[in-house]
């Protein structure tokens, strides 16, 4: 993000000279734009300097936006928003109010567009119950639930005959007056009514259908500013311009998001950061923290969710210019600290750049530093870290610890689309890794070292259970990643049963905790060929011989499927480089050598089954 | 207040949006300019309101025909 706002008059200059500088100012501001105007100016000013810029050659998005409302102008805020964001798009735009027909009618325009994404947009105004304010109360709710059903099943729908994926907006409250306060105690009024139709659409959506929380976006900004009659009746707009700027805001976000890596470390500051005031001056016992004073309690709050994040699955970091011992001692002795030493997967306090302690953290976690956030209260130390280490997402807090929170959310780094028992146990699992480690110091020998480690492995066919973690997996790992093939949830469940494929999972557990689910591989029958599509490996459990017993089980399950020999794929990314030697580590030998693909291959009769210190205790296909 | 205070207004606001120099006349309309789309419109509109203070009503900034009747109906709206 660059330093400061940068005025209208200054932004046009730059963008009518070419000046490359311009696109960083844009993209900053036109995430935070928040009104019509400004957006419209932003958008209007990055197609004036495109015409200086070079075509990119990333393929385009093909995104189609549909619904019961007119979809232009929305498009071009959403156009925008993304091409800020990097993507380039197609846009398919339906008729107004034709979004049904145009998803039941298989050879709509729709379809014939190949969309890769679709945006349903239902008009909240045609959602109502039709019976009386005076029907049971379960009969309203059945009616709440059939509305939502309509719209999850036009999803379904979507997604079974487009390949794509869908992402279904909600519906916006009605803030009319009408049935003043008996529109409580009632499903029948529009208000009540939509209200349970949003929450059935949220409880009820299958992990295919992403819900854009259009109700909320609108309660947010306030729904009499949300909405406009003139500009209904004049163009049949969804509402106010500056809501339409709401909810373009959101949907490029969620698109975005999809196609990003998810971050997955938050490394913090600590003087007026976690507290106020500053460890070496005020003290221990001097410092701001806790409920006896305004500011005391903001921090303490602050903490609190920084605690629900850990708890979520956010690793969270000490990055921070201090004393080692007397952070510490904070930590440990001050009795309103929220955080504790056991809520950090790494804790660097020292007096080095912070640069370089973020850098030092990745290494120790073994995570790339594009899936760090870092955040401080200095601005003058934001601007370091993106200087030396661009990767790093900064977030500049400010002085006032009542926005922290805010200003953390704001940056949108942190939204879980599926929450898995891996996310909740993950703090602990590195915290594990760290005592792993400490321990492995402690032994010179490696294989007594994986020996005492008592390593218990289960190997299993993919299972329906499993499979929002696979797919986690699959969206997350970059490193160990062999072909770094991306999957949506639902080509996972296809294949579940599918013929000619051997999809499997390996969990791994010892004695100092279970790691859980921390491999995937995918790999098709093709004749006498075993082809392995996708291999990943969760980077936590490198060097302790999951990759052997992996193998084993590849060519075990080849043998099985009556293959004479197995073939892998290595498809190299800036990010993969750790296993670009593995299968010839294996002893297979390259048959396909190109810049962006690489081919190996090893006879099934060939392979000498690898002896590892870990126990497995079930194999793939094989019952418990 | 008068057409030409109007136009001398609104020239303030297409310096402000429109890319190119575009003259506040009052024979000019949307099709006159190549930046002038509907979201242009929409644009325009809210940041007359803005400037004026003044709050359109339904399907009057349609009926205006160029920026001379458009500026009329400004004046009117001011007025009421």
């Amino acid at each position: 993000m660059p330093d400061r706002p940068i005025d209208d008059a200054e932004l046009k200059s730059l963008a009518l000279s070419g000046d490359a500088a311009f696109w960083g100012h844009l993209a900053a501001r036109s995430r935070q734009a928040a009104t019509f105007s400004e957006l419209f100016f932003l958008s209007t000013l990055r197609k004036k300097a495109k015409l200086h810029a070079s075509e990119s050659v990333r393929p385009k998005l093909r995104l189609a936006l549909i619904g019961g409302y007119n979809l232009y102008p929305l498009h071009e805020l959403v156009e925008h928003l993304l091409a800020i964001r990097g993507f380039e798009c197609e846009r398919f735009l339906g008729d107004y109010d034709n979004f049904v027909s145009e998803i039941l009618d298989g050879s709509s325009p729709l379809y014939a567009f190949k969309p890769d994404l679709a945006f349903i947009l239902p008009n909240a105004n045609h959602c109502r119950f039709s019976g009386s304010l005076l029907d049971a109360v379960e009969q309203q709710r059945e009616a709440a639930i059939g509305a939502a059903d309509h719209l999850l099943n036009l999803a379904r729908t979507f997604v079974a005959r487009s390949g794509a994926s869908v992402i279904l907006a909600n519906l916006a409250l009605p803030g009319d007056l009408d049935l003043g306060s008996f529109r409580s105690r009632t499903l029948g009024a529009d208000w009540s009514f939509r209200k349970a139709v949003n929450f059935e659409l949220g409880l009820r959506a299958p992990a295919e259908v992403q819900i854009c929380d259009v109700e909320f976006l609108s309660a947010r900004r306030g729904i009499t500013a949300a909405q406009d009659a003139r500009a209904w009746y004049e163009s049949k707009q969804l509402g106010s311009p500056d809501f339409l700027v709401d909810v373009a805001q959101e949907l490029s976000h969620l698109i975005a998001a999809r196609k990003q890596g998810p971050k997955k470390v938050l490394a913090l500051d600590l003087d007026h950061t976690l507290w106020g005031g500053v460890i070496a001056e005020d003290g221990v016992e001097g410092i701001e923290l806790g409920d006896s004073s305004p500011r005391g309690e903001a921090f303490k709050a602050f903490q609190k969710y920084l605690l629900g994040l850990s708890q979520r699955g956010v690793l969270l970091a000490v990055c921070s210019k201090n004393d080692h011992a007397r952070a510490i001692e904070l930590f440990e002795k001050h009795p309103e600290m929220v955080l504790r030493l056991e809520h950090f997967a790494a804790f660097k306090a020292n007096w080095d750049p912070k640069s370089d302690n973020l850098q030092r953290i990745a290494d120790e976690l073994r995570l790339g530093l594009d899936s760090f956030v870092f955040a401080d209260d200095n601005p003058a130390e934001i601007e370091i870290v993106r200087q030396f280490q661009p990767q790093v997402e900064g977030v500049l807090l400010g002085p006032d610890p009542a926005e922290f929170i805010g200003r953390l959310q704001a940056g949108r780094h942190f939204e879980p689309r599926n929450v898995t028992e891996e996310d909740l146990e993950r703090t602990a699992q590195y915290r594990q890794e760290r005592r792993r480690t400490e321990f492995a110091a402690s032994i010179t020998d490696m294989p007594a070292y994986l020996a005492s480690l008592k390593m218990r492995g289960t190997i299993k066919e993919f299972d329906p259970l499993d499979v929002p973690r696979i797919s986690q997996l699959i969206a997350r790992s970059n490193q160990f990643n062999l072909t770094t093939v991306r999957r949506p949830e639902t080509d996972i469940q296809g294949l579940l049963k599918r013929p000619g494929y051997s999809c499997f999972t390996m969990r791994l557990e010892d004695r100092f905790g279970d790691s859980g689910l921390i491999s995937v591989v995918i790999a098709k029958v093709e004749g006498d060929v075993f082809v392995l599509d996708t291999w990943l490996m969760s980077c936590r459990v490198l060097k302790r011989q999951v990759e052997d017993e992996i193998m084993n089980e590849i060519f075990r399950l080849a043998n099985a499927a009556s293959c004479t020999k197995v073939r892998g794929i290595y498809l190299p990314t800036p990010k993969n480089g750790i296993v670009a030697g593995i299968y010839e580590e294996f002893g297979f030998v390259r048959t396909v050598d190109f810049t962006a693909r690489k081919e190996f291959e090893l006879e099934v009769e060939k392979y000498q089954m690898r002896s590892t210190k870990i126990h497995i205790t079930r194999r793939a296909y094989e019952a418990s | 207040m008068k057409q030409a205070e109007v136009l001398a207004k609104l020239q303030e606001v297409f310096d402000g949006i429109f890319l190119q120099k575009v003259a506040a006349k009052p024979e000019l309309s949307a099709a006159d300019v190549e930046e002038w789309d509907s979201l242009m419109q929409i644009s325009l509109v809210i940041a007359i309101e803005q400037k004026f203070r003044v709050r359109f009503r339904l399907g009057e900034v349609e009926a205006a025909r160029n920026l001379g009747e458009f500026a009329d109906l400004i004046a009117k709206r001011m007025e009421s």
